[in-house]
C-alpha cells in the first residue's frame, strides 16, 4: 500500500535520474567525438541533437557549447541540471520514502551541479565532471537497491528508470538509424555504442566487427544487456506484474498487459523481417508511451467513483 | 493588579530590568557552573581553527540531511540551513525535575480549560476567566462545542516556551497548542552535537531524546484506541513549499506513518480516506500541520487548497480523529496566558509551579492607561499574532516606533497585552570564531494522550544577534542542542 502520489513521484526519480545519467553519456562520447575535426565528428554532434529532440541544426557546429547546455542550463528544463533538480524536489516530496542513504546521494549530487562553481568545474574538465555525475548516479541506484525494501516504492522507481531508458535508448536508436542511409561510419557506430554505455559488452558478444545491422539488434533486442529495448521492457512487464499483484486487481492490469505484448514483440522478433528498422523502432516508441499514460491512469490518476467502498 | 497570579504581583516600575541577565555557564563573579566545567574544559583545549572546523562539520550535516529552508529571490533560490550553534545548552537534572512538573501541571490544566470551554463551561459561569475573552478569541471554535475528545487531550503535542529570568527562576513566556514545530531541530542538533562533541558528550551523562518519535506514535494512537485496535495515522502537511516541511517528512519517517497532503485525502460518507495505488485506503488518526483555518474548506476558510473538503464533519461524525484538535488555539491565546496560573488554581488546586511573566491586559482600561505610559519600559504583542511580528519591545524601540504603537493600541486595545521587558539568560555561543554570550530560550515538546510525557531535552532557541531579545527563526534566530543531565553535579558553584 503506497500513496498514489508517492509512486508517482517514485516513478518519476527514476525517469529523471535515467534521463540525466543518458545526456551525461550523449555529451562526453560528442565532446570525445569531435576532439577530431572531421566528418564523422559532426555526424555524432547531428545524432546527439536529433536524440535530445532539438531541432535548432546549428546547434552541432558547436559540440562545446552544445554540452554545456545540456550540462547546466537551469532555464532549459531538459538539461542534466534541471533532470537532477526534478528527481531531487521530487525526493524531497517524498523524502518519508526513500532511505537516508538515498536521499544523501541524490542531494549531494544537486548542490554539486547547481553550485556556483558548477561552470568552472565543467570547463576545467568537461569529461571528468560529466563522470563523476554519472559515477554520483550509479551510487543513487546502487544506494537505493542496497538499503530502500524491494516493495513497491522501489519497484515504481526502477519502472521509471526502465521506461525511460527504453525511450531513450529508442530515440538515440530512431535518430541514428532513421536516417534514410543508415551510418556506415565506424566511428559514429562505436559513438552510438558508448553513448548507449554498450560498447565492452558487444565487443564481448560480436567481436570489433562494428556493423550498423548488429549495433542495432544488439540495442534492441538483446536478451541480457541492461540497456536493450528488449530488457526494459522484460523488467517493466516484471515490476508491473508485482504492482498488480499488491494491487489485487485480479487478473492483469492493462498496463500489464501492454508490457506484456511489448516484451513478447521484442522477444520474438526477427530483424529479417523488417527493412530498415524506422518501422519497429517508431512503434516500439509509441508502445512505451502509451505504457506511460497507462501506469499514470491505473495508479495514480484513477476515477474515485470505481473505488468508493459501496 | 495585572494578572491574578501571586507570584507576578510586582508592578514593573518599582522594578527595573536588572543590567546583568543570567549567564548559563558562567556565575556573577566569572566563575563556571558545575554542569557547565566538562564543557567548558573541552572547549579551552580547542584552538579557533578547530572550532571552526566543528562548526562546518555542523553546517555540512544539517546541509546533506537537507535540513534547509529556501531563499527566493531574483533569478535563482538558495537553500539556507537555519544557523546552528555549536556549544549545547547545559540543564542539570534537578532543574529539570521542577520543568518537567510544571509543564505536565500546565498541559493537565489546559486540557481540563479546553474540554471545560467546548463543553460545560464552568469555568466561564464562575467567573474565573471572562467570558467575552474566550468566545470572542479569534481562535475558539464554536464547531467544537460539545464534540467528543479521547481522554480530554485537546492539545496532543504541545510546546511551550520557557525563558530564564535574571535571578534564574525559570517562567513560561507562552504556550503553543497549535501547530508547534521544532523538534526535528530538537533531534538534528542532537545527532549533530553528538558528533561534534562525543567525548564531553559521553561524560556529561545527556538524557536520550531519540524516543521521540515512538512517543509521539504512542500518543497518536491512543487516541483512536477505544474504537480501533489498529488505527492507520497519517501526518498531514501543507506540502513541500511550507518551511517546516522538512520535519513533517522527518517525524512520517521516523513513525514509519504516510506523509500525505490535502489532495491525497477524500471524504466519502464521512469516513476519510487516502488514494494509494490500490485504491482507497480509511485513516483513523491524522496528525496535522496544517492551521484549524486550512483543514476543511466546507467549514473553515473556504479559500484554502490544503486541506480537505468533509473532514471536520468525519471528526464530528466520530470517524477519524483530528490532532491537535481544532480550537486549542483559544488556550495559547496571549490574552488568555494572563489566566493560566488562575486556570491551574481553578482545576487542581495548586500553584503553578513554573509561573507566569507579569502581564497587561489592554483590554482593562487601568492597565491600558499602564501600558500607555511605560511604552518605554514594555514588550507589547499583538494577541493574534506570532513569530516575532507585530511586537514592540519599548526599550529598544525609537520614539517615533513608540508613536505608532501607541495609537494601534489605542485604536484596539483588546488586541494588545504588554509584559516588562526580560532580560533572557545567556549562553555561550560561537560567533565568528569567538564565545560570546547570547540571549536564548527554552521550547520543551509535551505530549498528551492517554498520558501526558515530557521528552527530557528542548529546542534552544538563540538571539544571534548581540543584545538581540527576539530568537524566532524568522527574525535571525538560531538554535543549540540542548542537554538535560541524570544528575546534577554539585561542588562549589551550583
Amino acid at each position: 500500500m503506497m500513496l498514489a502520489r508517492v509512486a508517482d513521484s517514485l516513478y518519476w526519480i527514476g525517469r529523471y535520474v535515467e534521463r540525466a545519467e543518458h545526456l551525461c553519456r550523449l555529451s562526453d562520447v560528442m565532446l570525445n567525438a569531435t576532439l577530431d575535426r572531421n566528418e564523422a565528428a559532426g555526424l555524432v554532434s547531428r545524432i546527439v541533437l536529433s536524440a535530445v529532440g532539438d531541432t535548432e541544426l546549428h546547434r552541432a557546429d558547436d559540440p562545446y557549447q552544445l554540452a554545456l547546455a545540456l550540462a547546466l542550463d537551469r532555464h532549459d528544463g531538459g538539461s542534466i541540471v534541471s533532470s537532477l533538480a526534478l528527481a531531487r524536489e521530487n525526493a524531497r516530496q517524498v523524502r518519508d520514502q526513500i532511505t537516508t542513504e538515498t536521499w544523501e546521494r541524490l542531494n549531494m549530487l544537486h548542490l554539486r551541479v547547481t553550485a556556483a562553481e558548477a561552470p568552472r568545474a565543467f570547463g576545467d574538465g568537461p569529461s571528468a565532471f560529466l563522470h563523476d555525475i554519472i559515477a554520483d548516479l550509479h551510487l543513487f541506484k546502487g544506494a537505493a537497491d542496497a538499503t530502500m525494501s524491494h516493495g513497491e516504492g522501489w519497484r515504481f522507481l526502477l519502472l521509471g528508470v526502465h521506461l525511460e531508458r527504453a525511450q531513450l535508448i529508442g530515440r538515440l536508436l530512431e535518430a541514428c538509424f532513421g536516417l534514410r542511409r543508415a551510418p556506415e561510419d565506424h566511428m559514429a557506430l562505436m559513438g552510438v555504442l558508448r553513448m548507449s554505455c554498450a560498447l565492452e559488452p558487444y565487443l564481448r558478444r560480436f567481436t570489433a566487427d562494428v556493423q550498423p545491422r548488429k549495433v542495432l539488434e544488439f540495442l534492441l533486442l538483446d536478451e541480457e544487456f541492461p540497456r536493450s529495448m528488449r530488457f526494459c521492457t522484460a523488467r517493466i512487464e516484471e515490476y508491473l506484474s508485482s504492482a498488480a499483484r499488491h494491487a489485487d486487481a485480479g487478473g492483469h492490469s492493462p498496463p500489464e498487459r501492454l508490457a506484456g505484448r511489448l516484451r513478447a514483440r521484442l522477444q520474438y522478433a526477427d530483424m529479417d523481417e523488417y527493412d530498415g528498422a524506422s518501422g519497429l523502432i517508431s512503434s516500439v516508441l509509441e508502445d512505451c508511451a502509451a505504457l506511460h499514460q497507462s501506469i499514470y491512469d491505473t495508479f495514480v490518476a484513477y476515477s474515485l467513483e470505481t473505488r468508493l467502498p459501496a | 493588579m495585572a494578572t491574578q497570579d501571586p507570584d507576578c504581583t510586582t508592578d514593573a516600575q518599582a522594578v527595573p530590568p536588572p543590567v546583568t541577565p543570567y549567564d548559563e555557564m558562567l556565575t556573577s563573579v566569572g566563575g563556571v557552573r558545575d554542569h557547565y566545567a566538562g564543557l567548558h574544559q573541552r572547549i579551552a583545549t580547542l584552538s579557533a581553527a578547530e572550532m571552526a572546523e566543528r562548526q562546518r562539520t555542523l553546517e555540512r550535516y544539517f546541509l546533506l540531511q537537507g535540513i534547509t529552508f529556501t531563499v527566493y529571490g531574483g533569478e535563482s533560490s538558495t537553500e539556507r540551513i537555519i544557523p546552528t550553534d555549536l556549544l549545547p545548552r547545559i540543564i542539570p537534572a534537578a532543574e529539570w525535575q521542577r520543568i518537567e512538573a510544571g509543564l505536565t501541571q500546565r498541559l493537565r490544566a489546559l486540557n481540563m480549560f479546553l474540554a471545560d470551554i467546548y463543553g460545560a463551561q464552568q469555568i466561564l459561569m464562575d467567573g474565573v476567566v471572562p467570558r467575552e475573552l474566550v468566545l470572542g478569541a479569534p481562535s475558539y471554535r464554536r464547531e467544537m462545542q460539545n464534540l467528543y475528545v479521547p481522554h480530554e487531550a485537546y492539545a496532543n503535542v504541545c510546546g511551550s516556551d520557557l525563558i530564564r529570568q535574571p535571578d534564574g527562576a525559570y517562567a513560561v513566556l507562552e504556550d503553543n497548542l497549535r501547530v508547534p514545530s521544532g523538534v526535528s531541530y530538537m533531534l538534528a542538533n542532537r545527532e549533530a552535537s553528538r558528533r561534534t562533541f562525543p567525548g564531553s558528550f559521553r561524560e556529561a551523562g545527556v538524557r536520550a531524546i531519540d524516543r521521540y518519535p515512538d512517543l509521539l506514535l504512542t500518543t497518536l494512537k491512543s487516541m483512536a484506541a477505544d474504537w480501533r485496535p489498529n488505527p492507520q495515522i497519517v501526518v498531514l502537511t501543507p506540502g513541500v513549499y511550507n518551511s517546516a516541511y522538512y520535519e513533517h517528512a522527518y517525524l512520517a519517517r521516523l513513525m514509519g506513518c504516510p506523509l500525505v497532503e490535502g489532495r491525497d485525502l477524500v471524504v466519502h460518507d464521512n469516513m476519510v480516506y487516502m488514494r494509494t495505488t490500490t485504491g482507497l485506503r480509511r485513516i483513523d488518526v491524522i496528525y496535522r500541520r496544517v492551521d484549524d483555518d486550512f483543514i476543511d474548506p466546507l467549514t473553515f476558510r473556504r479559500d484554502s487548497a490544503l486541506g480537505s473538503a468533509g473532514l471536520f464533519n468525519a471528526y464530528r461524525a466520530g470517524n477519524v480523529v483530528i490532532c491537535n484538535a481544532p480550537g486549542t488555539g483559544v488556550a495559547d491565546d496571549k490574552a488568555v496566558y494572563a489566566y493560566v496560573p488562575a486556570i491551574i488554581r481553578y482545576y487542581l488546586g495548586e500553584d503553578a509551579i513554573l509561573p507566569n511573566i507579569e502581564t497587561y491586559l489592554c483590554r482593562e482600561p487601568t492597565q491600558l492607561a499602564h501600558v500607555l505610559a511605560n511604552l518605554d519600559k514594555l514588550v507589547v504583542k499583538a494577541v493574534g499574532a506570532s513569530g516575532g511580528y507585530g511586537m514592540l519591545i519599548g526599550p529598544h524601540a525609537s520614539r517615533k516606533e513608540r508613536e505608532a504603537f501607541a495609537m494601534a493600541i489605542a485604536a484596539d486595545p483588546a488586541n494588545y497585552i504588554a509584559q516588562p521587558t526580560i532580560q533572557l539568560s545567556t549562553a555561550p555561543c560561537l560567533i565568528d570564531g569567538e564565545i560570546e554570550p547570547r540571549h536564548v530560550d527554552l521550547r520543551p515538546f509535551i505530549l498528551s494522550g492517554e498520558k501526558i510525557v515530557v521528552t527530557p531535552g528542548a529546542l534552544t532557541r538563540v538571539a544571534l544577534k548581540k543584545g538581540s531579545l527576539v530568537v524566532n527563526s524568522s527574525q535571525g534566530g538560531g538554535s543549540k542542542d540542548t542537554w538535560v543531565l541524570e544528575s546534577t553535579p554539585t561542588g562549589a558553584h551550583p
